[in-house]
């Protein structure tokens, strides 16, 4: 939905699963970063609790296992979700106020002020990567001090999810702006990808052909998820490599 | 401005997704959903400042940046300079904002004038009054005096022995999880006092014993960063994609990782190690010089006994066939690397084990080398405790008996939540009750303060200074410099920036005790002054040696002076130097401990089951418990969050009419506790495996009663030669309850898709 025909730079991701550990430090980092909530334990049994990004963990083999008795056989698999910036995403055109919009920069974006709270956005999200505010977020008075004040605290009744830590895109386009130059490959880098120990989650500008994201993705391992959809996403997987793929 | 009709088809065609009706004059404006202000609308125009520091919530500190706005820490990151973690962080370096900001925190000194009783506020001089009064009087039976910390090094660990050593009394370190088996190994094996870098980066195999590197064990970002590179590093080209061996009777987060993940029966990981070594050696794998020096470590008649199709090897549970493949597959794979720790040290046979295990790496020929072990040199600043040593077990019961007799009169509590963190079975508890003084120096209310007299405030890391030099390091001297990022928390409930001055740090808490106890104390701390002074000293110290060498990201600089210098250490979070390395070889190994099976507490005819505690990803052994990003980050496996849980193999829960969510009583020889259960796929069906870290009576509001302490199922038993904690030597059984509750868990939240099967990428064998 956008005019302007110039679009300079396509923010995207490339996670590459074979050096994906699960470990979790990307989804606290997003939680520190952005003003998330702390997820209680009624929030969990409610399914009401907020992972911008989560890790999602599948059991692999688990049925053979059960047949065999062999529970070594058994794999965890470990995949970082979060809003994957469709180009074409399913999400926006259901937006009755324009609440949800694609920019210029290939970023889905998310406007708290205009959101009216249909949650059709969330009902057409096949990522299930957006999350609504049935209530208004609350934090001990001492623990509001960790805010960080270049993110909103949403209110209750407005959806919200990944912004690919759009306030650290802007950030770096003023300091790049300051000393005259263009943003440089690496300038970026969102809390969960600055956070992530293996370096499994890469980000950068999908349209500067030098950029290592975009070398990543033509990587042979490479796919989206549920691409047959059409959504065109923005995050770039790279496949786990198993050296006993074939065993079995 | 109105479209043309030519205009809208135009645009209509290329297809922008929006539905335009022909005849419709939409004003542009109206189609641009751009928000004209450039979200965040609200964005704060500040200043932000990035300070250096060190991560106290890893016990290897990790190199973090705090970013502070208007005197406020907002957020933590890794600080890409600082060599151990290069810019990376974990969960629990980020969650040292909330221990900083916490609302229970204590804001003030309290006293209980009556045991079991409420506490009271009080002023710093009438709480300091009675802690001197009290070192005053004790100092005529100075051996009563207990000093009970976490483990300490760098300067704040000079100052805690010295004071104690001073005072004539006596320093106790506790850490629940102890490592003195692995440093043990490390000396018989090695003949290093410090633990080697492990090269996991460029190695081509790596099989680790009981080590859940990639989760809790010593350096977890340190190795994940490694582990990264191991599989996908750019530079991997010659050598190509690493592989991984996980030997755990546990599926933890490294075994999930592994290409290959081998259930070992508990204890016996050095039966296997010892197996594969003799695979090695009976296939001719190995080069003669290397055997040699194996076989000086481990005699010919020793390993005779482990032949792959012997009786000791079919203890391991694994068949000599696999054993076999296991062997060529680690020699075959060279650079190849041998860890082991976790709960393979944690058995009555604990030293075998992992000296077992080390030892492979002797076979290998990999010490000194590329992907292998590299020793990590000297201590930059030597007389400094530069290693993570703490107490045994057998050690602390002894304490306790003491403490029962009542020897100790006087005791001081730092960091250390013994009577949380000792199997139950001591009874630390009672006996600290048997104490007729206790002082505890801590930012939070847990199980031991419950039981002080006088508890006084502590800075949280992020307000107070410090250094570490890292154990185990990266291979070359370092030494990381904590600075406080933000003022003192005030009293005031944090809504003004004024520090109210109510928390004090305990390397100046202690300072300032020698000087108002008198006598030998005072004389031995007389020109120290404060601890900034301390660790600036230190510095100091550094600088002369060193010849003001600073770090660059490459190479070095050369400071002129003092000023300089200790401003570029802060600025960097250190002080490094990567041409520093070990150049001397350990000593002659061995000997060789005494090769056992390991022996459980528990017959199995009436306790079943193996139990594998295991320190929590987030929580850890349960210092994190009071944080709540911790408690509520997923355990990557079972993914469950803010409880207690036992994972149980699918068909031994059928056979027991167990499901999730049930809540089972775990009964062990000791003790019982209750917990839900989790059918995991990829459990044994004679383990069972409890996350550590909840079940605190009180340690404030997020980790209060909730869920149970497995430490309480523990049996005291202790590693025959070192005499540490074995807390993997414990069986139990599980008794339905009849009630259920549900598992929170992210897990099953988001409906799983399948798509068409996309195999995992297969690659052929070279």
């Amino acid at each position: 939905m956008v005019l302007q025909e110039k679009i300079e730079n396509k923010w995207g991701m490339v996670i590459d699963i074979d050096r994906c550990s699960g470990c979790q430090a990307c989804v606290v980092a997003c939680q520190s970063e952005n003003n998330i909530p702390v997820n209680e334990e009624k929030d969990f049994l409610q399914r009401r609790f907020f992972e911008w990004i989560r890790i999602e963990r599948y059991w692999e083999g688990v049925e053979e296992a059960e047949k065999t008795g062999d529970f070594t056989k058994v794999k965890a698999r470990f995949i970082p979700m979060l809003c994957q910036h469709c180009s074409n995403a399913p999400c926006e055109p259901v937006c009755p106020v324009y609440a949800t919009y694609h920019n210029n920069e290939g970023l889905n974006v998310q406007v708290y002020n205009r959101c009216i709270g249909t949650r059709y956005c969330a009902n057409n999200d096949p990522y299930n990567v957006r999350f609504f505010n049935f209530f208004d977020p609350e934090w001990p008075e001492t623990l509001r001090n960790q805010l960080n004040p270049d993110v909103t605290v949403r209110t209750r009744g407005v959806m919200e999810k990944c912004t690919f830590c759009v306030q650290r895109i802007r950030r770096a386009g003023r300091d790049a702006a300051q000393e005259g130059r263009e943003i440089a490959d690496g300038d970026i880098a969102p809390a969960c990808v600055q956070a992530c120990p293996t370096s499994a989650l890469n980000f950068g500008d999908l349209n500067d052909a030098s950029s290592k994201v975009s070398r990543m993705q033509h990587d042979q391992r490479a796919y989206r998820v549920l691409e047959e959809l059409g959504t065109e996403p923005s995050i770039i997987y790279l496949k786990k490599v198993d050296t006993h793929a074939g065993d079995h | 401005m109105g479209l043309t009709r030519r205009q809208l088809l135009k645009r209509s065609s290329i297809g922008l997704g929006a539905v335009l009706f022909a005849g419709c004059a939409v004003p542009e404006r109206e189609m641009v959903a751009q928000s004209p202000g450039r979200i965040p609308e609200d964005l704060v125009e500040g200043f932000d400042a990035h300070y250096a520091t060190l991560c106290r919530v890893c016990d290897n500190p990790d190199g973090i940046l705090v970013r502070v706005m208007e005197g406020r820490a907002k957020k933590v990151e890794g600080n890409p300079d600082y060599p151990l973690n290069l810019g990376k962080h974990s969960a629990k370096c980020e969650a040292g904002l909330q221990a900083l900001y916490h609302p229970d925190r204590i804001r003030t000194p309290l006293i209980r004038d009556v045991r079991g009783g409420e506490v009271r506020s009080a002023t710093w001089d009438e709480a300091l009054d009675r802690i001197v009064s009290k070192f005053k009087a004790g100092q005529s039976q100075p051996k009563g005096m207990a000093l009970l910390t976490s483990p300490l090094k760098g300067h704040l660990g000079l100052v805690a022995s010295r004071f104690a050593e001073a005072y004539g009394g006596r320093h106790f370190a506790l850490d629940t999880l102890e490592e003195t088996v692995l440093r043990q190994s490390m000396k018989t094996v090695f003949g290093q006092s410090r633990i080697p870098h492990f090269d996991i980066e460029n190695a081509k195999c790596v099989m680790s014993f009981g080590s859940d590197f990639l989760g809790s064990w010593l350096s977890p970002v340190h190795y994940s960063r490694q582990y990264g590179e191991l599989r996908q590093g750019e530079k991997r080209g010659k050598t190509g994609r690493g592989i991984l061996i996980q030997v755990e009777p546990r599926f933890s987060l490294t075994a999930a990782n592994a290409d290959t993940w081998i259930a070992v029966r508990p204890g016996y990981e050095g039966a296997l190690a010892l197996s594969i070594a003799s695979a090695i050696i009976r296939e001719g794998l190995a080069d003669e010089a290397a055997v040699g020096r194996f076989r000086q470590l481990i005699s010919a008649e020793t390993l005779a006994k482990y032949s792959e199709d012997g009786p000791e090897a079919v203890k391991t549970g694994v068949s000599a066939k696999r054993i076999k493949e296991l062997a060529h597959e680690f020699v075959a794979n060279s650079p190849s690397l041998a860890l082991g720790g976790g709960s393979a040290g944690a058995h009555t046979n604990g030293l075998f084990n992992l000296t077992s295990v080390y030892a492979l790496n002797i076979l290998v020929d990999n010490i000194g080398k590329a992907g292998g072990i590299i020793f990590n040199p000297e201590s930059p600043m030597p007389g400094v405790p530069d290693v993570r040593k703490s107490n045994t077990l057998a050690e602390w019961k002894q304490l306790a008996e003491d403490m029962r007799g009542g020897r100790v009169q006087l005791a001081l509590v730092r960091g250390a939540n013994p009577v949380y963190g000792l199997p139950g079975e001591i009874g630390f508890s009672e006996a600290l009750g048997k104490v007729p003084f206790v002082v505890s120096v801590t930012s939070f209310h847990d199980e031991t303060t419950a039981q002080a007299d006088v508890i006084l405030p502590e800075h949280t890391y992020l307000e107070d200074w410090g250094d570490d030099i890292p154990d185990p390091g990266p291979g070359f001297q370092t030494v990381g410099i904590q600075q406080p990022v933000v003022m003192p928390f005030g009293s005031n409930g944090g809504t003004a920036l004024v520090p109210a001055g109510t928390s004090q740090g305990f390397g100046d808490l202690l300072l300032n005790l020698a000087q108002d106890v008198g006598g030998s104390l005072q004389k031995d701390f007389k020109d120290w002054g404060s601890f900034d002074d301390v660790v600036r000293e230190g510095a100091r110290r550094l600088y002369e040696d060193k010849k003001g060498a600073l770090p660059l990201n490459v190479g070095t600089t050369t400071a002129s002076s003092f000023d300089e210098f200790w401003i570029g250490v802060l600025q960097r979070g250190g002080w490094w130097d990567h041409k520093a390395v070990a150049t001397k070889r350990g000593k002659t190994p061995g000997p060789f401990p005494v090769a056992r099976d390991p022996e459980f507490r528990g017959s199995p005819s009436q306790f079943p089951m193996f139990l594998i505690p295991f320190p929590s990803h987030s929580l850890g052994d349960g210092t994190g418990a009071h944080l709540p990003w911790l408690q509520a980050t997923p355990d990557p496996l079972v993914t469950a969050v803010w409880q207690t849980w036992v994972e149980v193999n699918p068909a031994t829960a059928k056979e027991l009419d167990l499901k999730e969510g049930d809540i089972v009583r775990v009964e062990s020889p000791v003790s019982s506790i209750e917990a839900l259960v989790y059918p995991h796929p990829a459990t044994a069906p004679d383990v069972v495996s409890i996350p550590m870290g909840q079940g605190h009576k009180g340690y404030g509001r997020y980790a209060t009663d909730r869920g149970a302490n497995v430490l309480d199922l523990l049996g005291s038993g202790e590693d025959k030669e070192t005499k540490a904690f074995a807390w993997a030597a414990t069986r139990v059984r599980l008794i339905k309850t009849g009630r259920r509750s549900r598992v929170p868990k992210t897990e099953g939240v988001v409906p799983a898709i399948q798509v068409n099967h996309a195999p995992v990428v297969q690659v052929t064998r070279g």
